[in-house]
């Protein structure tokens, strides 16, 4: 079985 | 339970969502990147959000994602069930997949 995280969802910053 | 959502949309287990189309993705070491070539925006969908979104590809419920993520993951039903639906809210709030 794999560890589980919290899902996230990250914006990126963009240059 | 219940997920109250953005213009008053609420969110129960029995609700199901597919991607939108749209966004270019790229596995980087395990981690989901995205580009939204609708929003521009670039993402980070980490491990277990990769997996979530695999999982979208075909219109899945709520309660469809949380069993197929039990398993392959060690979580507990109820963790796993709040945490998804408070995913799949901000890919929903960003336009990234849509209600069924």
């Amino acid at each position: 079985m794999k560890i589980w995280q919290k899902p996230t969802l990250e914006v990126l910053k963009v240059h | 339970m219940k997920w109250l959502m953005a213009k008053g949309m609420v969110m129960t287990i029995d609700c199901v969502y597919s991607q939108v189309e749209g966004n270019i993705i790229s596995d980087m070491d395990g981690e989901k990147v995205m580009f939204s070539i609708v929003n521009g925006k670039y993402y980070n969908l980490g491990e277990v959000g990769g997996a979530i979104w695999d999982l979208l590809q075909e219109p899945n419920s709520i309660n469809g994602m949380v069993s197929q993520l039990q398993e392959e993951y060690d979580v507990d039903e109820k963790t796993c069930e709040m945490q998804v639906m408070e995913f799949i809210a901000m890919l929903h709030k960003e336009g990234l997949i849509k209600q069924n």
